[in-house]
């Protein structure tokens, strides 16, 4: 194959237009008539026995329509199914509504549709639940105690699965290492938080008695098979559509309880039904993501060999496992980059009277990073090296690659250390060591932290997920159709949520059939009409989508080729398709225009004798391997010593995701994962009273999302490794910027407060952790 | 329930007369009685500004007002930038510096960018970095929209130098 012409090309997106003249179609946008509006009705304790629900009154309102309640829900429908469970899990049994029981605070209890929002919700108030409040855990540690709380039959001791991966001889080398040291530490619960809260309209289809769903989703075709499932229909009967989807950050992924719940009244009053989250549900609904407690030790030999992990760590869980619930990825890539050959890492997945863990960009890599390079830190300062020199020595090198890990995944590429070399050198490491030592001598305290990461994308082939429990596949697909005109529809089960695809798959595309990105028309997002497909999650949609898109282009391209051999009575082996036009290779004048191609495949001549007519390709691609994409982050910071108040002055990532598509669009992917990264290192954190159970900041008022005033310029470099085992050498590079910023942050806040040996060991990272920090090293000291 | 009430204003320069509960917020108002869907609703809290419009050329959260409270007024929406036709300046600067992704909060920026223009405030850095906070983005992490609206605000500041 030709240098592809469209790919590594910064095309200007084609979701631009639509969506910069207000014209894009989110969920909100897509008014049904006669449609009725749903009001919620959630539960305001953590943990209680509903008792009694009366909605006479509020039936009485005029404008109500009706009132849905949890028993008639759990009769009438199979708790949410699992995508990919963690091995082992005990079952939690989760309905769309509660029934019995409610386990958080916000899980819904009520359900009123009215004829509009503002009625529904009047309803909502003239609707008595009579609660029987009881106790409550809200920390892991608590869950775990004896005689904690129970949360469900189910799951004895609150404890969903225990497990352990081990490799090597984990206990004979932390007796051999001449230095070990360990911490525990404390991560954040957070949100993806996407701008466009979650929404759903259920439509009940009565001349083809199907149920159409309207969703704000990643994954069209997983809910739908899921909210098939609930509602004990088959998939053929249910069709999703996602129309515009204001962002999702691995959030929107699977069937919620809402979408089961308007799915049911939708059927009950053959109306549309819409429901759209505010923001105030929003923080106690949408899946919460990232909150583990970790204790990790790490030990190296004397002449600073990392020898040797263990992490013993706690996920909480929240009150049900949802439909993705606790990270995999933090166990499979606790090692790093690193050269690691024994590890024992125990993990146990523990339930508390929160809302349900789900996915968020980064999910699991974020967690494991943090913990690991806090303490690569602290082991080098143990050992009297400079953590760059740590890191030097430890680094897999390219000639070590492919190297599988203590966990089991097989690193494919990269050059880790010149990823390294290439941020320090943007930071000028060695002169900034020179300066900081002056700065310290008037007062000031200015560091440097580091952080290196390598990032597992895309899913090392269906038959993996399989093994381990998944009810998905690694795939993607996508059919192909050219006109009449001699453009190309692809269809893809793929949403558009910010990511670019239409774009980047309309490039792929477009270079493999001869044609501009322009003429690529893109259908997504609806189940009917797209080939099935897995979604767009876990960095993958590139790798999986660029090798449909191989596949179908070829098939199509090989029949254009034979069309217009038989029209120019030329071997079309002698052919190609550029720029619109079929041409012979060594004769670029004997040529016929992919319009005329298309037009004698859709009329059925003329065509090759035995040629059928049509020119459709369907092609689904799984991806044997994953990918992994690699880098490092340098922060500096100053921090006052005082009052541990401190100022992120430079922000520096170098990264390699193999083969850019659309190198715009991988710097935007890039700088906006930056930018989750910091913020759940410095900003973000879901606080619950431990007494009350409440979340005490679920607004936006109160979560403090950063606005521009409150990020630095981001330093970004490139660098491109092709993947060996991917198509086009693609990696995913969704996730990659959210994973080492909080580690970099930590690491350059310890660096500038070292001459006060102040160790940080939970997130976000805040003047009063740091001041409370400097408080204890000061008492110590 | 509340009283109905009478909300005449203009939008994007055209007349339009609604009666309304008197409780309508006025984003709701837009989107669901005008059907002009570009003004999107991020939070109804005043914080994310996904709804920001301008109210006699001011830039304002529609989330926090209500429906009769812009009686009498003029309001722009996205749809009033450039309509069918050209992509308005603003707009330009975005695609050109990949300053949207998902897009939703993209109308909020444009209008609020449009207000610094149209007041004659050419702001850079962290300055700009400011005068933003009150649009949220979640998908960009702001680098790109910094410089399509410091490019933007330029180039409308050299307009009027040459006007």
């Amino acid at each position: 194959m030709d240098k592809l012409p469209w790919l590594g090309a910064s095309v200007k997106r084609k979701e631009d237009d639509r969506l910069l003249r207000g014209s894009g179609r989110f969920l909100d946008d897509v008014e049904e008539t006669l449609a009725l509006h749903l009001a919620i009705g959630r539960c305001p304790y953590p943990h209680a026995r509903i008792r009694r629900i009366d909605a006479a009154r509020a039936l009485e309102l005029s404008g109500v329509e009706t009132v849905l309640i949890g028993e008639q829900v759990v009769a009438r429908t199979e708790p949410i199914t699992v995508l990919r469970p963690f091995p082992g899990s005990a079952p939690t049994v989760f309905h769309g509504m509660a029934h019995g029981v409610a386990r958080y605070e916000g899980e819904p209890v009520v359900a009123v549709a009215a004829v509009d929002r503002y009625v529904a919700e009047d309803a909502l108030e003239l609707i008595d639940v009579d609660y029987e409040p009881l106790p409550h855990v809200i920390t892991v540690e608590d869950a775990l105690r004896p005689g904690a709380p129970q949360l469900h039959a189910t799951v004895p001791g609150n404890v969903v699965v225990e497990s352990t991966v081990r490799a090597g001889e984990p206990d004979k080398r932390l007796a051999d290492a001449a230095v070990t040291v360990d911490g525990t530490f404390r991560i954040n619960r957070v949100s993806g938080a996407p701008i466009e809260t979650r929404g759903v309209i259920a439509r009940w289809a009565e001349d083809t008695s199907t149920l159409e769903l309207w969703a704000s989703t990643q994954t069209p075709h997983l809910l739908r098979a899921q909210l098939a499932h609930c509602l004990r229909m088959d998939e053929t009967d249910v069709r999703v559509i996602a129309p515009d989807v204001g962002g999702a950050f691995g959030l929107k992924i699977g069937v919620y309880p809402e979408d089961i719940i308007a799915a049911l009244l939708a059927i009950d009053t053959r109306r549309p039904v819409k429901w759209i989250e505010d923001r105030t549900e929003f923080f106690r609904g949408a899946a919460h993501a990232r909150e583990a407690v970790h204790a990790l030790t790490i030990g190296a030999d004397r002449d600073g060999a990392l020898l040797v992990l263990r992490d013993r760590y706690l996920i909480d869980l929240g009150a049900y496992h949802g439909p993705l619930g606790p990270p995999l990825l933090t166990s499979i890539m606790l090692a790093g980059p690193y050269r690691l050959h024994d590890a024992e890492i125990h993990r146990r997945v523990v339930l508390t009277n929160k809302v349900p863990m789900g996915a968020y960009r980064g999910y699991g890599q974020a967690e494991s990073n943090y913990v690991r390079e806090v303490l690569v830190d602290r082991l080098a300062r143990r050992l009297g090296q400079d953590p760059a020199d740590f890191r030097r020595r430890n680094l897999l090198r390219p000639d070590e690659l492919p190297f599988k890990n203590v966990s089991g995944a097989t690193y494919d590429s990269g050059d880790y250390a010149r990823g390294l070399e290439r941020a320090l050198s943007r930071v000028g490491y060695e002169t900034f060591r020179t300066r900081q030592k002056a700065w310290r001598q008037q007062g000031r305290h200015v560091g440097v932290g580091m952080s290196c990461y390598v990032e597992f994308t895309g899913y090392p082939s269906s038959a993996f997920l399989g093994r381990t429990g998944a009810r998905f596949g690694a795939y993607e697909s996508v059919t192909l159709r050219m006109d009449r005109a001699g453009r190309a529809a692809l269809s893809t089960g793929v949403s558009t949520f910010g990511q670019g695809t239409e774009t980047t798959f309309a490039q792929m595309a477009a270079s493999l059939l001869g044609l501009d990105p322009v003429d690529v028309a893109i259908h997504r997002g609806d189940s009917q009409g797209t080939p099935y497909s897995v979604g767009g999650f876990a960095s993958r949609t590139m790798i999986a989508g660029a090798g449909a898109i191989e596949k179908a282009a070829g098939q199509i391209r090989d029949k254009m080729l034979r069309i217009a051999g038989h029209i120019l009575d030329v071997d079309p082996a002698a052919l190609e398709a550029t720029a619109g036009m079929i041409r012979r290779r060594d004769d670029p004048s004997v040529q016929v225009s992919i319009q005329r191609v298309s037009e004698a495949a859709f009329l059925g001549h003329p065509l090759p004798p035995g040629e059928d007519p049509g020119l459709e390709a369907t092609a689904y691609f799984d991806p044997p391997s994953s990918a992994f994409g690699y880098g490092t982050v340098v922060a500096q910071v100053e921090v006052d010593a005082r009052s541990g108040e401190f100022a992120l002055q430079r922000y520096i990532l170098v990264h390699d995701c193999g083969t850019q598509v659309n190198p715009m669009i991988v710097e935007g992917q890039v700088q906006g994962a930056v930018a989750q990264g910091i913020a759940a290192a410095l900003f973000e954190e879901l606080v619950y009273d431990r007494e009350t159970g409440q979340l005490v900041n679920g607004t936006m008022v109160d979560y403090f999302m950063p606005t521009a005033a409150d990020l630095p310029a981001f330093e970004l470099d490139h660098l491109e490794t092709p993947s060996p085992v991917t198509p086009f050498g693609i990696k995913g590079v969704g996730e990659g910027g959210t994973i080492a910023a909080a580690a970099a942050i930590t690491n350059a806040v310890c660096d500038a407060l070292a001459p006060f040996g102040v160790d940080l060991d939970r997130l976000p990272v805040t003047a009063e952790s740091i001041w409370r920090a400097l408080a204890g090293a000061r008492a110590k000291g | 329930m509340s009283a109905r009430v009478t909300v005449a204003l203009r939008v994007n320069g055209r007349a339009y007369e609604r009666v309304v509960e008197s409780r309508r917020l006025l984003v709701d108002f837009l989107r669901h009685e005008l059907q002009l869907h570009g003004t999107h609703v991020g939070c109804e809290q005043g914080v994310c500004g996904a709804c920001t419009v301008l109210l006699d050329g001011e830039p304002v959260k529609s989330c926090l007002m209500l429906a009769p409270q812009a009686h009498g007024h003029s309001i722009t929406t996205v749809e009033g930038l450039a309509g069918r036709g050209e992509l308005h300046a603003v707009q330009q600067a975005f695609r050109d510096a990949h300053a949207l992704q998902c897009g939703y909060c993209t109308p909020g920026f444009l209008l609020a960018a449009v207000a610094l223009a149209d007041h004659g405030v050419a702001l850079e850095g962290a300055a700009l970095r400011e005068e933003l906070a009150g649009n949220l983005c979640r998908c960009t992490g702001y680098q790109n929209i910094v410089e399509a609206i410091e490019r933007y605000l330029r180039q409308a500041a050299g307009g009027r130098r040459d006007g």
